[in-house]
C-alpha cells in the first residue's frame, strides 16, 4: 500500500518512519519552501505541490489528489492540523478511490462541530459542559444572547463551532464583556476556520485537560487507552502533555475511559481519535471535544504502553483487525512527558522566531524520544506552525521523567533560532508542576507573576564562563583573520571556518 | 588581546593573552582564568578551565541574527554576546541618530491585528503595544523601555514586512 502523507515537518517524519517499519512505499508532498525538508528526503517519493501559502499547498486538495493519481498512491495520511478534520478531503479521497487514513467524512463532519459533537456525547449518556445547544443565529439579539448567557451563568466561555487551538474563543467574567466577546470570536473564528458561528459554555473554574486515545477498527471495536494529562496550557494551547494523570486514579480512568468508549461507539468512530474531558475539582467530568485525527500529544501514550498508534492507524486502515489487548491499553507502565519544541523567544512573549538552523543536536539517551522535524541547514519558514520538534521523555516513575526531561533539555542544542527550550527547563523547576498541583489556569497566571525575567537567565559564575568563551573565541578569530584586508571585521559567520581553514594548512 | 564583551547587556573588559597551543590565560574582572579551549565542531567551544578544579563546559558559539552579534549557548541556554561593543539587536534599538527614542519594528511579515496604544500614551518596559499576526498565531509586540508613545506608524489590516516600524516610544 503506496502511502501519501499530505503534510509536513515532525508529524510527515513520523508517518513516514512508521511506513518504513512496516515496509509500506511513502510518498511526500512540499511547498516551494519545504524542498530540503527533512520529510521531503525521508520519503521514497516527492512530489511539488505549490507554493508557499498554505491555502496554494498543505490546504490544496486539488493539488494533493493530482500527486496521489501521479504516483499511484493508495492511501493518504492526514497528520494533524492542515487537512487531517477537513471531511471535504476525506470525502474526495473516498471519491478518487483513496483510502483516508482516519475516521469516514460523515464522522469527522459530526464531531467536527462542536455542538454536533456534544449533541452527540449527551445521546451516549455522557455529561457535557452546560451550555448553548445550538449555536448562535448570525441575527441573535443581544437580549436573546444575554438570556442564554444568564441561564449557563457566569463565568463562561465563548467558543467557535468550528474552533480548536484556542482560536474564536474568549472567557467572559461578567455579563458586561459578553458582547463584545462574542464579537471578537465570530471575527476570529471566521478568519481561521471560514465559519464564524460561536456558542457559549460554563467555565469550570479549575479544571483539569484530561484526554482519552482511542482505537476503532472497521469490526466495531472501540479501545480506550490510559489518559493524557494535557493541563499545562499557555493560552489555551497544550505546551507539555504526560501519561498518566496525577490526578485520576484507576477507578476514575475505567469511568473516563468507557465514557469516550461510549462516544466513539455512539457515532461509529473508526481509526484513532481523542476524546477531550474537563476534569473538576470534585472529579467529576465533562465531555468537551472529539479531536478525529492523530494528536501532537500521542507519544506519550506510546511511551507508556508500547503500542504504535500509527502503526495501528495504518493496519486500521487497511481492515485488519484490532486485536489490542484492552487491559493493556488502559494499564500505564512508567510514566511519560512530552514538551513541544517551538522556534519561539519565550523573552519575547513567545514570538515566532523562524529562521536558518546552523547547527543541531538532539537530545537522545536512555528514555529519551525526539520526534523531530528539521535538520540543521534548514531555514524555518514564516508560512506555517513553528513546531521544530517535539521531545518526549519515559521514567519508571513521574519524578524519573521529569529528571530525564530536564537533563534532555539541557543536551538539545538548537543554533541560529531561539527556541523554548529554555522555558522548559524552567518549567520543570517549578515546585507546583512537580508536585503535580496544577490546573488549565495554573501556567497562565504563573506567566503572569513574571516580570521581565529572561528564561535565558544566566548565574554570575556562567556570564563569567559565557564571557570567557567568547574572548576566546575573538581571540581564535584575531589570529586566524591576519591575512584578512578589513581590520576590526569582528567576529562573523565566517569564525570557524576560517579557523578551520587554518588548521588544515598547518 | 583586550576585548570589550557585552554579555547579554553586563560589559566587561578582557584580556586574553595565549599561552601554549590549546591554552590562555583570561583576566576578567582582574581575576585571571587558565583555559584550555579546543574547538568541538563546527560552532563547539570545549572549555577545561583549569583554576575551577579542571571545571569542563560545552559552549556553543555562533553567529547570531545581526553582524557582531554572537549568540553563545550553554545547557540548553540562550544568551546574545557583542565583542567590542557592537550595536546590540539591530532594527529594534535604531534610534536615527535621536537618544531616548526607540522603536518597536515588525521581526517577520505579517498583519497588523490591533494597536493596543495611541500617540501620547504612557507605557512600561516590556508592556504589549502592537498585535501582528505572523506564522498563523497573534503576536503581541512589546515595548522595549518605559516612556511615551510619540508615534503609531500602521493601523489594523496594514501589511507589514520585517523590519517595518510600528510605534515609536520616546
Amino acid at each position: 500500500m503506496k502511502i501519501l502523507i499530505a503534510n509536513r515537518g515532525e508529524i510527515a517524519v513520523r508517518v513516514i518512519r512508521a511506513c518504513r517499519e512496516l515496509g509500506l512505499p511513502t510518498v511526500a508532498v512540499y511547498s516551494d519552501c519545504d524542498r530540503t525538508a527533512r520529510h521531503v528526503r525521508e520519503a521514497h517519493e516527492a512530489f511539488h505541490l505549490g507554493p508557499n501559502e498554505a491555502a496554494r499547498s498543505y490546504l490544496n486538495i486539488e493539488a494533493i489528489l493530482d500527486v496521489a493519481r501521479r504516483s499511484g498512491t493508495e492511501a493518504v495520511h492526514p497528520g494533524y492540523g492542515f487537512l487531517a478534520e477537513n471531511a471535504a478531503f476525506a470525502r474526495a479521497c473516498r471519491d478518487a478511490g483513496l483510502t483516508f487514513i482516519g475516521p469516514s467524512p460523515e464522522v469527522i463532519a459530526t464531531m467536527g462541530s462542536k455542538t454536533g459533537a456534544r449533541a452527540v456525547a449527551i445521546r451516549a449518556g455522557v455529561p457535557v459542559v452546560p451550555g448553548t445547544e445550538q449555536p448562535f443565529e448570525p441575527a441573535a439579539s443581544d437580549d436573546e444572547i444575554g438570556r442564554a448567557a444568564g441561564a449557563i451563568g457566569y463565568p463562561l466561555v465563548v467558543k467557535a463551532v468550528a474552533g480548536g487551538g484556542g482560536k474564536g474563543m474568549r472567557v467572559v467574567e461578567e455579563p458586561g464583556d459578553l458582547l463584545a466577546a462574542i464579537r471578537t470570536a465570530r471575527s476570529e473564528a471566521g478568519a481561521a476556520f471560514g465559519d464564524a458561528s460561536v456558542y457559549l459554555e460554563r467555565r469550570l473554574i479549575r479544571p483539569r485537560h484530561i484526554e482519552i486515545q482511542l482505537l476503532g477498527d472497521r469490526f466495531g471495536t472501540i479501545v480506550p487507552f490510559v489518559e493524557r494529562e494535557c493541563s499545562i496550557q499557555r493560552r489555551h494551547q497544550k505546551v507539555v502533555e504526560e501519561s498518566p494523570s496525577m490526578s485520576v486514579s484507576p477507578a476514575l480512568r475505567q469511568r473516563i475511559a468507557a465514557a469516550a468508549a461510549s462516544v466513539a461507539r455512539t457515532v461509529g468512530y473508526t481509526n484513532a481519535g481523542t476524546i477531550e474531558f474537563l476534569l473538576d475539582e470534585d472529579g467529576s467530568f465533562y465531555f468537551l471535544e472529539m479531536n478525529t485525527r492523530l494528536q501532537v500529544e500521542h507519544p506519550v501514550t506510546e511511551m507508556v504502553t508500547g503500542l504504535d498508534l500509527v502503526h495501528w492507524q495504518i493496519r486500521i486502515a487497511r481492515g485488519e483487525r484490532l486485536d489490542i489487548d484492552p487491559v493493556r491499553a488502559l494499564t500505564p507502565l512508567g510514566h511519560a512527558l512530552e514538551c513541544r519544541i517551538y522556534a519561539e523567544d519565550p523573552d519575547q512573549g513567545f514570538m515566532p522566531a523562524p529562521g536558518l538552523i546552523r547547527a543541531l543536536r538532539p537530545a537522545s539517551g536512555p528514555g529519551i524520544r525526539d520526534d523531530g522535524g528539521v535538520d540543521a541547514g534548514f531555514e524555518v519558514p514564516v508560512y506555517y506552525d513553528s513546531m521544530i520538534a517535539k521531545l518526549i521523555a519515559w521514567g519508571g516513575s513521574r519524578p524519573e521523567a521529569i529528571a530525564r526531561m530536564s537533563r534532555a533539555l539541557e543536551e538539545y542544542q538548537v543554533l541560529g533560532i531561539r527556541t523554548t527550550i529554555p522555558f522548559f527547563a524552567w518549567l520543570m523547576r517549578q515546585p507546583a508542576y512537580r508536585d503535580g498541583q496544577y490546573d488549565t489556569t495554573w501556567l497562565d497566571r504563573l506567566m503572569a507573576e513574571r516580570r521581565g525575567e529572561s528564561f535565558n537567565e544566566l548565574d554570575a559564575a556562567d556570564t563569567r564562563l559565557v564571557t570567557i568563551a567568547a574572548a576566546i573565541a575573538a581571540c581564535l578569530n584575531a589570529r586566524a583573520a591576519v591575512p584578512a584586508p578589513v581590520a576590526g571585521d569582528g567576529l562573523s559567520e565566517s569564525l570557524w571556518q576560517r579557523a578551520a581553514r587554518l588548521e588544515a594548512l598547518r | 588581546m583586550t576585548f570589550e564583551i557585552d554579555v547579554d547587556g553586563s560589559v566587561r573588559s578582557v584580556t586574553v593573552e595565549p599561552g601554549a597551543p590549546s591554552r590562555f590565560v583570561v583576566v576578567v574582572d582582574g581575576e585571571a582564568h587558565e583555559v584550555q579551549a579546543e574547538r568541538a565542531g563546527e560552532f563547539g567551544l570545549s572549555l577545561v578551565v583549569g583554576d575551577v578544579s579542571n571545571a569542563s563546559r560545552e559552549l556553543q558559539v555562533a553567529p547570531g541574527a545581526t553582524r557582531g552579534e554572537l549568540l553563545v549557548s550553554l545547557g540548553g541556554r540562550t544568551v546574545p554576546v557583542v565583542v567590542n561593543g557592537r550595536t546590540r539587536r539591530g532594527g529594534a534599538t535604531d534610534d536615527g541618530g535621536r537618544a531616548g527614542q526607540q522603536a518597536v519594528v515588525a521581526p517577520m511579515p505579517g498583519r497588523v491585528v490591533r494597536v493596543l496604544v495611541a500617540p501620547g500614551d504612557t507605557v512600561a518596559a516590556r508592556q504589549g503595544v502592537v498585535v501582528v499576526e505572523a506564522m498563523k498565531m497573534e503576536n503581541e509586540l512589546r515595548s522595549p523601555k518605559s516612556g511615551t508613545v510619540k508615534e503609531v506608524a500602521v493601523a489594523p489590516g496594514t501589511s507589514v514586512e520585517a523590519g517595518r516600524v510600528l510605534v515609536v516610544i520616546e
